[in-house]
């Protein structure tokens, strides 16, 4: 029987995988539900100001965008825009070819993830190094993100220390101390001999030009301390208003990602450094990426545009939890990635438009997101618009004999009086009727009760009339 | 069309329907504080309880900073020119040294460098090119002691976001460089230091 690819991709998931995923995902659930907790009275309503930020962010994004450009220019900095993931590989590439740079070093960044930067880069010649841990043991594994915040989820210490030792990183050592140690070891040498450093941000602030960038291990920090050239690849969202919205921003994002009060390095970065400091990137570059957000901002799921990449979504699906991230086939996993996904794949809408059936639209990721998107009508809007398109749906049980009842009343009635029958009926579950045996495997119908509303509409309707006589 | 033209027609296409846009929210100041602020006590104690929680080591006196710093054994540390009473109070087997450059970072694995302030509700050290200008000196080293003045530590995030500096590049650090990326493990040091302590003067 045809299941959905994401139910046969968490068919074949390895036990241990699976085990990883739910306990790291859980854990992060619930270290969120403490800081939250611990900290405010009603985070609800701090959640729904800071989706109502968003939302004016967004829904003013061509005031904002231009402001940020203009504050970015006046503060020194050299502001790109780029329509496709093409033209946003290019014009990093360009960047570099111009200042002579043959290696970068690079933290973590999503929307570089999305126009696939590091292949590009790699086809140029320019030698990328991933340097967040997640990241880095991604690159050597020439393996994908299954989380926006914890990319290696899906990866245990031994899977790791036997790449290290591939690498020529040192002996097979699974401790996950010495494993970081090599790595900042090795990374340090990548930092200091890059000619630049390309990092994403977190937000944009329009009024004053500065870019926040968030991170715990100090990674973007180093590429800004390092490299003689900064570039910033920023899908063009990420604007908000001013500074002092970020009091309620920045307050959310490292307690719903990680329940952290605050990320370890929260770098405000306006533009280049000064001559007399002595470390610090001489040019700055800021890259604006379009690859179908306008799109997204014209569709009725705009709002999806709120996200701020925290990561809660995903640790709290049920779904996310037992099949882990990769098997979203995409570079946004969970709820979050089965909205923005499909609708950032543009012409490819159909290969993907089987993520938003892979929710039980239970509205646990509605219930924990920090800008309040409410991801299960996001969800329906998008099967609604597969079924528009007459997108089959494999896995989706075919209604069209309930269509055919429910427009017939005659039908109904009499499928209603003889549905009874099935009572009788021994082996029910043996019956090639499609998905009913799949169905009755881990369920007992109960006794037909069918007709018994329409019996009793019509007898309230009598005993209405009568009194009325 | 360039490009940028071609992004904000895109923008006004998606934008123009609209029948009206979202407003503007009010953001009251402090919305968003942390409910124990309200009973706080004053700044500088929650500083530096805030600190250690983070896990900053914290001290108020160059003295203790002196002894703690003995015992973390460091091969050579770094002061900034201008410390040199501070420089003479620490005693360190490679030496006090008053330059930091950049093909040293892993022979100097200890340094002191200058805050902009501090922020008490999150126990985070403020850093600016202003007051630390070498960035790798903040960072680089094993172990790295901020010198945070009195006088600048503010109250909450709310209030160091109003008074934001007018620098180009200014850190938020909040303890120790950490991960978590291997089986969830919290592993501190990645990148920066694996040990972050503050000095309150």
């Amino acid at each position: 029987m045809a299941k959905q690819l994401i139910d046969t991709f968490a068919r074949h998931l390895p036990d241990d995988i699976r085990t990883a995923v739910h306990d790291n995902s859980a854990a992060g659930t619930a270290a969120r539900y403490r800081a939250l907790g611990d900290d405010y009275d009603d985070y609800d309503s701090l959640r729904r100001l800071a989706g109502a930020i968003r939302q004016h962010s967004i829904e003013n994004l061509d005031h904002y965008l231009a402001q940020a450009e203009e504050s970015l220019v006046r503060n020194g900095a050299k502001v790109h825009f780029a329509v496709t993931a093409g033209d946003a590989c290019r014009t990093v590439s360009d960047i570099l070819q111009r200042a002579g740079v043959r290696s970068v070093v690079k933290s973590k960044s999503m929307v570089s993830e999305e126009i696939h930067l590091n292949a590009h880069l790699a086809a140029e010649g320019i030698e990328s190094v991933e340097t967040d841990l997640g990241e880095y043991i991604i690159q050597i594994d020439g393996d994908h993100p299954s989380h926006i915040v914890k990319p290696i989820i899906h990866k245990n210490r031994r899977d790791i220390a036997r790449s290290f030792e591939r690498e020529g990183l040192g002996d097979y050592n699974d401790d996950p101390a010495v494993i970081t140690r090599r790595a900042r070891e090795f990374l340090r040498g990548k930092y200091l001999a890059a000619g630049a450093g390309i990092t994403g941000a977190n937000f944009v602030v329009a009024d004053s030009g500065r870019l926040v960038i968030v991170t715990n291990e100090g990674n973007s920090r180093f590429c800004l301390a390092a490299a003689p050239v900064h570039i910033a690849i920023v899908g063009i969202e990420k604007v908000i208003p001013s500074d002092a919205d970020l009091a309620v921003l920045l307050n959310l994002l490292g307690r719903s990602a990680t329940g952290q009060q605050l990320t370890v390095y929260t770098e405000f970065v306006s533009g280049p450094a000064p001559a007399e400091c002595s470390s610090g990137q001489r040019e700055m570059h800021v890259v604006f990426v379009d690859n179908r957000r306008t799109e997204v901002l014209a569709s009725n799921c705009r709002e999806i545009l709120r996200c701020i990449r925290c990561g809660a979504c995903l640790n709290v699906c049920p779904v996310y939890r037992q099949s882990s991230g990769h098997a979203y086939r995409s570079i946004y996993p969970g709820p979050v990635g089965a909205v923005l996904s499909p609708l950032l794949a543009g012409d490819k809408f159909k290969e993907l438009a089987d993520l938003p059936k892979a929710s039980t639209l239970c509205g646990a990721c509605h219930e924990v997101c920090p800008v309040d998107i409410s991801i299960p009508d996001l969800l329906l809007r998008l099967r609604d618009k597969a079924h528009r398109e007459h997108i089959p749906s494999p896995g989706t049980p075919p209604m069209g004999g309930f269509a055919v009842m429910g427009s017939h009343p005659l039908v109904w009635r009499a499928a209603m009086n003889f549905g009874a029958a099935k009572d009788y009926v021994p082996m029910l579950d043996k019956l090639p009727i499609p998905y009913l045996g799949a169905w009755l495997k881990t369920r007992t119908l109960p006794p037909w009760r069918g007709g018994k509303f329409r019996a009793w509409m019509k007898s309230r309707a009598n005993r209405k009339k009568e009194e009325h006589s | 069309m360039t490009a940028r033209e071609k992004i904000f027609s895109a923008l006004s296409a998606a934008l123009d329907p609209l029948p009206e846009r979202a407003p503007r929210p009010e953001v009251p100041h402090g919305v968003a504080d942390a409910k124990w602020m309200a009973s706080c006590p004053d700044v500088i104690s929650l500083f530096s309880e805030r600190l250690q929680e983070a896990g900053t080591a914290c001290f108020e006196s160059p003295g203790d900073l002196a002894a703690w710093m003995a015992s973390q054994r460091p091969k050579q540390i770094f002061v900034p020119p201008e410390y040199d009473d501070l420089a003479a109070t620490l005693s360190v087997a490679g030496g006090v040294t008053r330059e930091y450059r950049r093909d040293r970072v892993n022979e100097i694995d200890a340094t002191l460098t200058v805050a902009a302030g501090g922020i008490a509700e999150s126990g985070s050290i403020v850093l600016t090119d202003k007051t630390s200008p070498d960035r790798l000196a903040a960072l680089a080293p094993w172990i790295h002691v901020a010198l945070v003045r009195r006088e600048t530590v503010y109250r909450s995030i709310a209030d160091a976001l109003d008074a934001l500096p007018d620098d180009p590049n200014i850190i938020w650090v909040t303890g120790p460089s950490k991960t978590a990326d291997v089986e969830g493990i919290l592993i501190q040091g990645v990148h920066g230091p694996g040990v972050q302590a503050c000095l309150i003067c």
